[in-house]
């Protein structure tokens, strides 16, 4: 017990005496002598003076004096600052006397309080490299122009402290621009020189302009004062230079558009050449667009054509009756040609003439024919002219040559057993022409009739002279007339007899007495006017046979041509001579159909049933004589294919 | 005969380009009276000379920057208040007034004395440098530049000096033979590199002595442009 006491006595002293221990070192720490100056920085502005200014350290609580105290370069003597206020706070100032250039200063503060004092570090300056002058004074910057175009000039003072003029300092300047409300400065560095001048500027703009300087070895000194310059507007200096520029683009402009604008077309093929697009002719592009493939290649498809089998010349000779044409008909034929051509290529022609002289250019030898027939008949007509049956043999002939061109009336489709291939539809006023037979006395009026008389017999005086006999001038007119007819009314059919016709004529007045009789149709046969018959083809029969039918002209129905008139009629060939000239056959028929024919372009030699048909005449027969006899020597055949009837007339009557 | 005529041509020719050379040669510097000779005038003489000082202290400066930098990295670490250039006899003018004070002759002088008096101290840093591998090649270049220019400096104000006792300016000539030498160096590298360091330290000092001398010289004689 008593030693617990005891213990909680000795742990009070001892707390007691912490407690005061405490105390005092509390109260001993509360004042301390002041902490270590630091100088921070000495400086001089014009390099004949400087301050120097430090930074105090904690005072330790008790009021601290400071001081600054100064060695000089090889000198002991320590001097003290001597002016503490000039600078301000916790500097000190340095005047001209005190301060020497190119002498190395160490330079120390010494913080005092009451309890110690704190010396702060040594610093060794120069005044030659402290110097950091003023900033420049009175700037003034103006705007100048130049040739219109402003610029800034901005001059300045140097500060005045800083003694330039002597040449003691030296000072480099440097100043800065901008634009207000930018961030960044535009540098400018002037050198030694006082002025400077500043281009480019924005019109309208304002200018902040500033200016500092720095000895040849020292720092540089703050910025100027701010000074504010706006540029006046001089865009209106601009403007006629853009007007200009202006006006000649819109120039350059309008004559690019009007260059375009006329070579629009070649541009546009040029870039965009056009689509070429499908020259098949029949080729539908619509079909093409449908898809359809099988209508398009159908409509392609031309019946006519391809020719399944290659013209033959000789084939399209064979079914043809060469005609001779006479020069007028030249031209018809040309036409025809062309048709023709239509129709056969287009396949659809409705034309019944299926006719195609195709690739034989049958024409030609339809004109040498005619040449020949024209030679032919020349002597034919000069011959002391027997018209009678010669002309009449001529006229069958030319009948017959005429009606080889039979036109679609006269033979129809119909006609299955042979291929007629007919002269085209040119030659389709022929059949009346074919129609028309040359009628001699008698049986030749009858003949006549058959003429067609509306073509052929214009003065209508045709039926009147045929029925008659003897009236062998109407005779001789008829073929005149029809000569004239044939010539005046369808000069554009083929004609072939034109001109023998017409020679015929010159000889038609000196035979016509001769002319009388049938008997006497010896006479006519001189070149006489010789009628002209035109027999139409009716068909070829199997044994290559052109069966000729005269044609009624009193019907004027061509298509049966059922009922021969009596009479003799030149409505057969015989045959084809030679020289290619057809060969009438003359016979006396009745009622009945005769067809007889002979073709052969080959011009062999045929008989000549004329002499035959003489000797029927008499007889009147009505067979057709269809043996072939051999051609007499002197059976003249004239130039134009027609039997010389005056050859003839020297066959010995049967 | 023909050879007795192309050794006189020849004689002739030698003489003539002879001449010329002679010519050239025997006119080193153009007299005052001479029109055709292009005549320096004082104030491009002082420009010339005050540009070569401040070149000179700017390759100072570099120095011992560099110095500094490399050998010396502490400041401190040696006190420098004993610190005595060999050059501190020649009285130099330390203020702006003392400056101005002093006659123009009197300023040649003296700038020319500090001239003379860095040629072979120079000279003997770059030989130790060279020698001795702790300098770098490049410090030794300079210290031969430097070297280079002081004597060249030294030249240019000599003519300077001349031109103004030719134009009236200073009435005697300026003579510069008594020049304080700088103590050869220490033996000990220590001792060398101090050396080296307080010669390079002196040098700056006395180059912007020289430039600043020059400036006012000029400023006074010639205050035309840039003063």
């Amino acid at each position: 017990m008593s030693l617990c006491g005891a213990m909680m006595k000795s742990s009070v002293e001892v707390n007691l005496l912490l407690l005061l221990v405490f105390t005092l070192c509390v109260k001993a720490m509360r004042y301390s002598p002041p902490e270590k100056p630091v100088l921070t920085r000495c400086r001089s502005p014009e390099k004949e003076t400087f301050t120097c200014w430090w930074e105090p350290g904690s005072d330790g609580g008790l009021p601290t004096t400071y001081a600054l105290f100064y060695r000089k370069e090889n000198s002991e003597t320590v001097y003290e600052c001597p002016d503490y206020h000039t600078a301000g706070e916790n500097s000190c100032f340095f005047n001209k006397n005190d301060t020497s250039i190119w002498v190395n200063y160490n330079i120390t503060v010494v913080a005092t309080n009451a309890l110690g004092s704190t010396f702060s570090d040594p610093v060794d300056i120069d005044v030659v490299y402290i110097v950091k002058p003023n900033h420049p004074e009175k700037v003034t910057v103006t705007v100048m122009e130049d040739k219109g175009w402003p610029f800034l000039r901005v001059s300045w003072e140097p500060p005045h402290q800083a003694d330039t003029r002597s040449g003691w300092i030296t000072l480099i300047y440097e100043l800065r621009v901008k634009l207000e409300g930018e961030n960044e400065w535009e540098m400018h560095l002037a050198g030694q020189q006082k002025m400077f001048n500043i281009f480019s500027l924005r019109s309208g703009g304002t200018y902040l302009v500033q200016v500092r300087c720095k000895p040849d070895h020292g720092f540089w000194s703050e910025w100027s004062t701010t000074s504010y310059i706006k540029v006046p507007d001089y865009f209106h200096r601009e403007k006629p230079m853009w007007v200009l520029i202006t006006c000649f683009c819109a120039f350059i402009f309008l004559i690019l558009t009007w260059l375009l604008h006329m070579n629009s077309q070649s541009l546009k093929h040029c870039i965009l050449p056009p689509v070429p697009g499908p020259k098949i002719k029949g080729f539908d592009k619509q079909l093409l667009k449908n898809g359809k493939c099988d209508e398009i290649f159908s409509a392609l498809v031309v019946p006519s054509f391809p020719p399944t089998a290659p013209p033959n010349c000789e084939d399209l000779l064979v079914e043809y009756l060469e005609v001779y044409v006479p020069e007028e008909q030249e031209l018809i034929m040309e036409e025809s040609k062309d048709l023709n051509d239509l129709c056969l290529k287009s396949g659809g022609c409705t034309s019944d003439n299926d006719s195609g002289r195709g690739s034989c250019d049958s024409h030609t030898l339809l004109m040498d024919k005619f040449r020949e027939a024209k030679e032919k008949r020349k002597p034919r007509e000069q011959g002391s002219g027997q018209a009678g049956t010669e002309s009449q043999g001529n006229q069958r002939d030319w009948e017959e040559e005429g009606s080889s061109c039979a036109h679609e009336d006269m033979v129809s489709p119909s006609i299955s057993s042979g291929r007629v291939k007919t002269w085209p539809c040119v030659f389709s006023p022929l059949p009346q022409y074919s129609s028309g037979r040359l009628e001699h006395k008698g049986s030749l009026e009858r003949a006549k009739q058959h003429c067609h008389s509306d073509t052929l017999f214009p003065l209508g005086s045709t039926s009147s002279s045929l029925d008659q006999q003897g009236q062998h001038t109407k005779e001789t007119l008829r073929p005149s007339n029809w000569e004239f007819g044939l010539s005046n009314k369808q000069p554009h059919l083929l004609h072939p007899h034109t001109r023998p016709q017409r020679q015929l004529q010159a000889h038609s007045d000196v035979n016509i007495s001769s002319i009388g009789h049938k008997r006497e149709l010896r006479g006519l046969h001189s070149p006489a006017p010789e009628s002209t018959e035109y027999v139409e083809v009716q068909r070829v029969n199997e044994e290559n046979m052109v069966l000729l039918q005269p044609v009624d002209s009193e019907r004027g129905h061509m298509e049966d041509c059922s009922q021969v008139p009596l009479g003799e009629d030149y409505s057969r060939v015989n045959g084809v001579d030679r020289d290619n000239r057809l060969l009438l056959q003359r016979e006396v028929t009745q009622g009945d159909r005769c067809f007889c024919g002979d073709r052969d372009m080959n011009g062999e030699r045929t008989e000549n049933c004329y002499s035959l048909s003489t000797a029927t005449m008499t007889q009147k027969p009505r067979v057709c004589i269809h043996t072939a006899m051999p051609v007499q020597d002197n059976m003249v055949l004239g130039v134009t294919g027609y039997v010389d009837t005056s050859t003839a007339s020297t066959l010995p009557s049967y | 005969m023909s050879s007795n005529t192309r050794s006189v041509s020849v004689e002739v020719v030698c003489v003539l380009l002879c001449s010329t050379l002679s010519g050239v040669c025997l006119a080193p510097l153009c007299m005052n009276s001479h029109s055709s000779c292009h005549v320096v005038s004082l104030s491009d003489l002082f420009d010339r000379v005050i540009q070569h000082s401040s070149r000179m202290h700017g390759v100072s400066n570099d120095l011992h920057a560099e110095f500094e930098q490399h050998f010396l990295p502490s400041k401190n670490q040696i006190s420098r208040v004993s610190r005595n250039c060999h050059t501190s006899t020649i009285f130099t003018p330390n203020g702006k007034e003392n400056t101005q004070r002093m006659a123009g002759q009197e300023l040649t002088e003296v700038i020319l004395k500090l001239l003379l008096a860095w040629r072979d101290p120079l000279w003997h840093i770059h030989q130790g440098m060279a020698h001795h591998h702790d300098f770098n090649n490049f410090s030794s270049n300079k210290v031969l530049e430097m070297s280079d220019m002081v004597h060249e400096l030294r030249k240019g104000v000599e003519k300077v000096a001349e031109k103004m006792q030719m134009s009236g300016i200073i009435s005697n000539s300026v003579s510069s033979r008594a020049s304080p030498e700088a103590p050869p160096l220490a033996d000990s590298p220590e001792w060398r590199l101090m050396k080296v360091y307080d010669l390079l330290y002196c040098f700056r000092r006395d180059s912007n002595k020289v430039q600043n001398y020059l400036k006012i010289l000029k400023c006074r004689i010639v205050p035309e442009h840039g003063c």
